[in-house]
């Protein structure tokens, strides 16, 4: 471990706890947004930097900006009413993480790729990833825009209704 | 074609910026401190004393008409006594005007039956004292008819002819003004 | 001679590195009897470089800024027939070191309900991204300041950070008119981003590279006068120009694009409650945001340091720099502010497929032939051919509504 690491780590698990324990919400986010740079400095730390800048270009520029639109738009901007200790939602929320957790344990455990050490000091990345994405990934990459188009269709579809009944 | 009126308007900017280098007549700019622009002749500001030749010389009698008929009362007159008799003698001892308060509507020189307090045409002034920095006392306010001339040429032509045919119609009177004048018709 | 003059700045750099090298050496000789070691000597090699350009790039873009508020307000006058700043030093030229002087002693005030840790915040986060901007940039032959893989990417993600930095100071500052303009400037940067980076696509298509570095040395040309390369002069790399220019005036939030400001509407946006030294932050991170889009602009499309071998490369650069900040000053002087719905419609009807037309315009010139002139000739045909039809295409769809009358929803 050098220091370069320590601070990422720093930076980014203090931006995850504070994302999720301050009351204001606005601040919240904020964190959340430090927390999406310690991730992208590790990117650049395991020499990904096209990964990295895209880290920042979409999550600081795109999600965080979304989630403080979510949030300009909702009413109550602080919490005060303390939750009880163990509710109902403490168990669902145990449940969710064990699940996440269990999936991310079982798709680690068998990737073989993630067990390789990564190469350090690679010059060009970008065009490899191209290319990967042209021809092996093709597939997913179409899916996955196939599905960006089809939110993006009923999100306008959801904002056509509610001007309508509007009128 | 679509974009036709953006590049009209560039077309316009570049033409004004251009020949503003060459056509000193577009730069309507007064700069003022060095460049000024000449006052018309009406303009006024404060009040000020005419006076005739010599400073001693002045036109006011003290009647107090002024005085009494300033809007926010800014004037202040005191009579001068003879020191011998204690008669008073027909010349302000003490004529303050404080100029933080004149609101310069004239008013004075209107009423003034012997054209003896007339508007100034000086702007600027200025003070570092808020309450007495702005008092003009009677040496600050005295000013010869010449200067009058010069400000309000015309304006002054007619009192001058005005005064001087009043001194014919009554010959004792003279320019230190020992009998009350008929008001201005 | 002419080398000389080009490579002045990089060999004044090298100098003042091995010389601070050298008197490391002789410290540490002092110090513990022997020179530095391999490994010491290289890291105190590279952190004064990097300080070096880091102090060379703030200092003189710094300077840039004071002269752009300078030549701006001087311009802006011309074009309304006035003097424009006159008094201070000869052409008025160090009114920004009396504005500067202004700003720092004034009062700084915070509001009394501001969320105070935010509002703080926020101009020092408006300004890095600002500052960052200009560290992809390729300033002159051998002048990179760095030279990543990534560059364009990483000059359009870290642009990307700027818009939080004025969301920070709009909600920081509890103000109705504040948080107004954050939202117009959130939205309207958002919007403009997906027009800029489509504008810049092209010319990462045919280079085949996002390093600055690499697009730049594409559009050299061998001989003296070293235009022919530049992509401007080709149909789709005007095209794109034209874009980017628009796209970069509205992500740099200047006038026609200025409603985030709006002073007639919303006093003025985001910095409403800012006064003093941290309202100068903002406008210095307007400006040198503004003149680090007028950077990847040269870059991308105006050749970047290439140009007639009668100036060093450097010089080049910042000449149409320069040029690029002026035509943004003559347009700020000529149109009037939109409205927030022309606006968006702009950026999704107009720029969009326009950009998209562009793309493929790239693509079709990407694959004819052009080896010899005839057939570029015939190539810059097609595509041009292709460019002014999406052109006619889209104005037709934009101008039908040009005229109608707007529909209020609310106001009746």
């Amino acid at each position: 471990m050098d220091t370069a690491f320590i601070i990422l780590s720093l930076i980014t698990v203090g931006g995850a706890v504070w994302a999720v324990t301050l009351r204001n919400l606005m601040h919240a986010v904020l964190s959340l947004v430090l927390f999406f740079f310690g991730i992208a400095g590790f990117f650049f730390y395991l020499n990904a930097d096209f990964v990295g800048w895209v880290q920042i270009l979409v999550y600081v520029g795109a999600v965080a900006i979304l989630a403080i639109f979510a949030i300009m738009l909702t009413h109550n901007l602080t919490a005060e009413d303390e939750p009880e200790f163990f509710s109902l939602r403490w168990l669902t929320g145990l449940a969710v993480a064990g699940a996440v957790g269990a999936v991310l344990w079982f798709a680690i455990k068998n990737n073989t790729a993630m067990s390789q050490v990564a190469p350090v000091g690679v010059a060009s990345n970008v065009a490899d990833i191209g290319r990967k994405m042209m021809t092996d990934w093709v597939v997913p990459f179409e899916v996955v825009s196939l599905l960006l188009t089809a939110a993006l269709i009923g999100s306008i579809v959801i904002a056509m209704e509610q001007i309508s009944h509007r009128k | 074609m679509f974009g036709h009126g953006l590049l009209q308007g560039l077309i316009v900017t570049a033409r004004n910026f251009i020949r503003s280098y060459f056509d000193p007549e577009r730069l309507t700019t007064v700069q003022y401190p060095e460049e000024r622009v000449k006052l018309p002749e009406n303009s006024r500001s404060f009040p000020f004393l005419v006076y005739d030749g010599a400073p001693d010389n002045l036109r006011c009698v003290a009647c107090k008409i002024c005085e009494q008929e300033c809007p926010p009362q800014c004037i202040y007159i005191e009579v001068e006594r003879d020191p011998k008799t204690g008669k008073p003698v027909r010349r302000p001892r003490v004529f303050d005007i404080d100029y933080s308060v004149c609101m310069q509507c004239q008013i004075c020189a209107e009423v003034c039956p012997f054209d003896a307090i007339k508007m100034d045409q000086v702007y600027e002034l200025a003070g570092t004292n808020r309450f007495g920095g702005m008092l003009h006392n009677k040496s600050a306010l005295l000013k010869s008819n010449e200067y009058y001339h010069q400000i309000h040429p015309t304006e002054a032509d007619e009192v001058d002819a005005h005064l001087s045919q009043s001194r014919k119609k009554m010959p004792g009177a003279t320019a230190l003004s020992t009998g009350p004048k008929p008001p201005n018709v | 001679m002419y080398n000389f003059f080009d490579q002045l700045i990089v060999t004044l750099g090298t100098w003042l590195v091995g010389l601070v090298v050298a008197t490391g050496n002789s410290v540490s000789k002092i110090c513990c009897g022997q020179t530095m070691g391999d490994a010491a000597a290289h890291n105190v090699a590279a952190g004064t470089e990097i300080v070096l350009i880091c102090v060379t790039i703030y200092g003189v873009f710094a300077l840039c800024f004071g002269l752009a508020t300078w030549l701006e307000r001087k311009m802006l006058a011309r074009i309304q027939n006035r003097y424009g700043p006159n008094r201070v030093g000869p052409f008025g030229l160090f009114q920004f070191v009396a504005d500067g002087v202004k700003m720092l002693t004034k009062e700084d005030i915070v509001p009394a309900r501001a969320d105070k840790l935010v509002h703080f915040l926020a101009p020092a986060v408006a300004l890095a991204p600002a500052l960052l901007m200009f560290g992809f940039l390729p300033f002159g032959r051998n002048m990179a300041p760095t030279d990543l893989d990534t560059a364009v990417i990483a000059f359009f993600a870290v642009g990307a950070g700027s818009e939080l930095a004025l969301f920070m100071a709009g909600w920081g500052s509890r103000n109705k008119y504040s948080i107004l303009g954050a939202l117009r400037a959130v939205a309207q940067m958002i919007s403009y981003e997906i027009p800029l980076v489509l504008a810049a696509v092209p010319v990462v298509m045919i280079v085949g590279s996002l390093s600055t570095t690499q697009i730049v040395a594409a559009q050299g040309a061998d001989g003296f006068l070293d235009v022919s390369g530049w992509f401007v002069w080709t149909p789709w790399g005007f095209a794109g120009f034209v874009l980017f220019l628009i796209a970069a005036t509205a992500e740099s939030n200047r006038c026609p694009f200025d409603i985030p400001e709006g002073e007639s509407e919303i006093v003025a946006g985001f910095h409403v409650e800012y006064s003093g030294f941290k309202f100068a932050l903002f406008f210095m991170a307007e400006y040198l945001g503004m003149m680090a889009m007028a950077g990847l602009g040269v870059t991308l499309f105006l050749g970047g340091w290439h140009g007639p071998k009668l100036l060093p490369s450097w010089a080049w650069f910042m000449l149409k720099g320069f040029l690029i900040v002026c035509w943004l000053i003559w347009l700020r002087g000529t149109l009037p502010r939109l409205r927030v719905d022309q606006l968006m419609a702009f950026a999704w009807k107009a720029m969009l497929p326009f950009a998209l037309f562009n793309i493929f315009a790239t693509a079709v010139w990407f694959y004819l032939p052009k080896t010899t002139l005839l057939q570029s000739a015939v190539a810059w045909l097609i595509t041009a051919a292709l460019v002014v039809a999406a052109y006619w295409v889209v104005s037709r769809f934009v101008s039908r509504r040009a005229g109608a009358p707007r529909v209020y929803r609310y106001a009746s």
